[in-house]
């Protein structure tokens, strides 16, 4: 018998989710990504628009588990999250959910996601990659218990117009007051869940936490209940696609963590990254980052992640040069392209997609200072038949899409 | 006072001095001290089981330039100190007389009687040791530069100056100096000494109040920064004492307008959005301004006054990273008079591999079978230095260690000077655990911080912030733990205050 090769050393090997029975059934194309040291399933078809139109017309069914988890709990729980957010969390409400960056002291992102108010004492908090040593670190002088959920709670993320319809159905309590980044607690197939109106593709859409060994009663029960709306079992390329659209950035993708970046370049602030909505300067107290956030507000950011159309008849023209119409990616492109003004580069994008609900060519750019303000016209790099030619584009607003239902 | 403009936190004697500067400088400077008496250190104590114990240095002198700037000699200091002798017992009963000039005749014959080589090289060695002294004396006059940014502009004139003083000592001695610093004090003395006894004697220096063996790198550094301190190998007492030099600076402190209120324990160092307001006191009464100095040392300060929860994570880390870890214990002996003991510094350290042997009990939470001792006498008292004593036992507590800490105290003096134990009438003592309870010091570390090599210069008390300064604004730090620090001397004191008079 040959060695067994360092490959198949359980540390190399990605771990199955708690859906792994259902998802890994499922995955025809056996396109399976990483997440978070995860097999994570990027599409389960060979093309995506099937999942894809699932999240805008219907509903998709997508296995969220390798998301970092945490409880937060004790009498100091309130006050760590405050300390190392920039969010006020003496503010919040329970049941209430925040979405929120946390920096480094020099005021640069670590990491994203969301808080959840469980309990006055009890909180839960996501991220995207391992924070214990982070909290560890913040929560000195502190009586609070950093627990890290991560395996021992699943999640489903369940997004589109029909998730309501269908999460009244399978659950035991209607969600119908569950309001917009709000979290209830519920039944499903008589397990307990915790359901909070939350999600990464900008449609109406739930996420449903719930015990790991729980995941495939709640998976089976979801997909009986969704059966006539259209359920769909949906991989993170569409995810990925829809998310763009809804103007939402993704670690190490769109910016880099403070604590991976080599060179201070490459570290981005709450403001770059378009979260001046979630620094409050005026709440009481430390919060790790505050004076240079302060400092940043005051002197302004020199970049900022906005959104960036391609215009199309431009578009036509650079492959009009070369006899074809413009070609757009089958599915949402993660690498830098440059942005010009003019001869000079003033910015990149870091994921672009084709939006087929906006039958647009869409980018999450990244803009020097003054470029970034909406409106202004800059060009991107287009690859024509293995040539580098500039397309005309103008920066907007985020999201690009934003459906009414989302929030009602 | 009301609305003073400086806080200083502990009338040790580097708040005292810290407070006298800033008094001399027109500053209004309200000095807290939480116990019923200011010297820190060198004032005695209750401790919690209710004996009362003298203070924990048998000698200490300011650098000559704080006596002189301060104007200590009118407030009473008495300036003239004698040369000490230096006596090492020896394994074989006898024992080695140093005194620590390269010209004391007995001395050298002394030496001579070991070898003739090292009698020969004895006044090259109290010389370059006086010089080295002298290279870390400018250096702890200097306030280091905040690496890794240093700002030219602030730290570039204090330092050229640095390097030009360093230079004009003589370059070739620098080197000399620069190395001797990272090495062992068994390297370091081999290297001049072939004579066991000798080489122990002096390693008996390198090693004192610090968590390190004669075998431990950077007990070069310590030789040189007890010797600076010392003034050589002995402790030099001068007339008055410790005590004496505790009410000069208090008198230099009132005379220049500053008020010191004792029993005035400091319970919170008040922060908002990391600037000072003031402090509360342990009484609930709350003192603003704009300026704090503390001179506790900067765990306590820090993640106790302050707390944790007001400062940035990494500097929170960095400071819990500080290296305390006292081992050092008290034994204090009346006697009938009859000790047998001579006048001077008597050391237990008769051999290098003792030594390192005694600093081994710290590895494993132990206290040595076999300690090193330094002794001094005053009439009928004995002091007992004592090391190494672990501050965190591993297999006992402090309460059930005392008696045995006593005993082999008195029965390792005994062995080598057989009628110690009968004079004995009464024996107190203090160990780790006192020195954090009675007097504050964490972990009982007499130093605020261990003299290690990744504590010293411009990584003392933190890396990046070797100015007195703390991400707090207006909160400033001026005790042992800061460059310069560990053991008496002054120099933090004295570098916070002109840190704070440069504003």
């Amino acid at each position: 018998m040959p060695e067994l090769s360092a490959v198949h050393h359980p540390l190399y090997q990605l771990r199955r989710t708690p859906f792994h029975a259902r998802t890994s059934q499922l995955c025809l194309p056996h396109n399976w990504r990483r997440w978070g040291g995860c097999l994570a399933v990027g599409s389960y078809d060979l093309g995506l628009d099937r999942e894809y139109w699932a999240i805008r017309n219907h509903a998709a069914l997508i296995d969220i588990s390798p998301l970092v988890k945490y409880q937060i709990a004790g009498r100091d729980a309130a006050r760590l999250l405050h300390r190392l957010t920039p969010r006020d969390i003496h503010k919040m409400q329970v049941g209430q959910v925040y979405y929120t960056g946390w920096c480094d002291d020099d005021g640069k992102l670590l990491d994203d996601g969301t808080v959840t108010r469980i309990g006055e004492q009890d909180f839960r908090l996501t991220a995207a990659e391992p924070q214990y040593r982070w909290l560890s670190m913040n929560a000195v002088g502190m009586q609070v218990q950093i627990t890290e959920l991560t395996e021992r709670m699943a999640a489903l993320s369940l997004q589109g117009p029909k998730s309501r319809t269908i999460l009244n159905l399978a659950c035991e309590q209607p969600v119908d007051s569950l309001r917009y980044f709000r979290m209830a607690f519920n039944r499903v197939a008589g397990k307990a869940v915790s359901v909070s109106r939350t999600g990464y593709t900008g449609d109406l859409g739930y996420e449903i936490w719930m015990d790991a060994a729980d995941a495939l009663v709640i998976w089976d029960a979801l997909m009986t209940a969704g059966h006539d709306y259209g359920i769909t079992p949906t991989g993170i390329l569409a995810m990925d696609m829809a998310r763009v659209e809804a103007g939402l950035f993704m670690l190490d993708v769109d910016y880099t963590s403070a604590s991976h970046a080599w060179i201070p370049g490459q570290r981005s602030s709450p403001y770059e990254m378009g979260l001046g909505w979630t620094v409050n300067l005026d709440k009481q107290g430390y919060f790790v980052g505050r004076r240079a956030l302060e400092r940043e507000h005051r002197e302004g950011s020199s970049w900022q992640l906005v959104g960036l159309e391609i215009d199309w008849e431009g578009l036509e023209r650079e492959y009009a040069v070369v006899g074809m119409p413009p070609q757009v990616p089958a599915s949402a492109v993660r690498g830098s392209v440059p942005v010009y003004a003019g001869p000079r580069q003033v910015g990149y994008a870091s994921t672009s997609t084709w939006s087929p609900v906006l039958k647009k060519y869409i980018a999450l750019v990244h803009l020097q200072q003054p470029y970034f303000t909406p409106g202004t016209k800059v060009e991107i790099e287009v690859t024509v038949e293995h040539h580098r030619r500039k397309s005309p584009a103008t920066v907007v607003k985020l999201p690009f899409y934003d459906p009414e239902w989302k929030k009602k | 006072m009301t609305n003073p403009d400086i806080l200083i936190v502990g009338a040790g004697h580097n708040g005292l001095v810290a407070a006298a500067y800033l008094a001399r400088a027109g500053r209004k400077v309200l000095l807290l001290e939480q116990r019923a008496v200011a010297g820190g250190q060198l004032a005695g104590a209750t401790l919690t089981s209710g004996a009362v114990v003298p203070g924990l240095h048998p000698a200490g002198q300011l650098r000559p330039a704080i006596v002189k700037e301060l104007d200590l000699a009118r407030h009473g200091l008495a300036t003239s100190v004698a040369d000490a002798a230096y006596i090492s017992a020896l394994p074989d009963g006898g024992s080695l007389r140093l005194v620590s000039s390269a010209n004391d005749a007995a001395t050298v014959e002394a030496i001579r009687r070991l070898s003739q080589r090292d009698a020969e090289r004895w006044p090259e060695f109290v010389a370059f040791m006086h010089r080295a002294s002298a290279f870390l004396d400018a250096a702890y006059a200097t306030t280091m530069p905040r690496l890794p940014q240093v700002d030219l502009r602030a730290d570039g004139l204090p330092l050229a100056s640095l390097a030009l003083k360093l230079r004009r000592m003589g370059g070739k001695d620098m080197f000399r100096v620069m190395r001797s610093l990272s090495m062992s004090a068994v390297e370091f003395t081999e290297e001049w000494f072939e004579s066991e006894p000798l080489n122990a004697a002096i390693a008996g220096v390198a090693i004192h109040g610090v968590t390190l063996g004669s075998m431990s790198a950077g007990t070069g550094f310590t030789l040189i920064h007890n010797w600076l301190n010392r003034g050589g190998l002995a402790h030099r007492t001068t007339t008055g004492g410790p005590q004496g030099l505790t009410d000069a600076l208090v008198k230099a402190v009132l005379a220049n307008g500053g008020e010191i209120r004792t029993g005035a324990g400091v319970a919170q160092i008040l922060v908002e959005h990391q600037r000072v307001l003031g402090v509360r006191l342990e009484s609930g009464e709350e003192i603003r301004a704009s300026t704090v100095v503390s001179s506790a040392d900067p765990r306590r300060t820090l993640l106790g006054l302050v707390g944790a929860p007001e400062l940035p994570p990494e500097f929170v880390w960095q400071t819990q990273s500080i290296r305390m870890r006292g081992s050092v214990a008290k034994v204090f002996v009346q006697t009938d008079g009859r000790h047998g003991l001579p006048e001077g510094t008597i050391a237990i350290a008769p051999t290098l591999e003792y030594l390192e042997r005694a600093y081994d009990a710290t590895k494993y939470g132990e206290m040595s079978q076999q300690p090193y001792l330094e002794v001094t006498t005053s009439g009928t008292d004995v002091t007992v230095h004592f090391q190494f004593a672990s501050y965190a036992l591993r297999r006992a507590d402090w309460d059930s260690m005392r008696t045995e800490l006593e005993k082999r105290a008195i029965d390792t003096l005994t062995l080598h000077f057989p009628a110690f134990k009968g004079s004995i009438q009464s024996v107190q003592s203090i160990t780790p655990v006192d020195l954090e309870q009675s007097w504050g010091l964490t972990e009982g570390d007499l130093n605020h911080g261990q003299l290690i090599l990744d504590q010293i210069f411009f990584m003392r008390p933190l890396p990046g912030w070797s100015n007195h300064r703390t991400p707090i604004d207006g909160l400033h730090l001026c005790g042992s733990g800061l460059h310069g620090g560990g053991g008496i001397s002054g120099t933090p004191g004295r570098n916070a205050a002109r840190v704070l008079l440069q504003r």
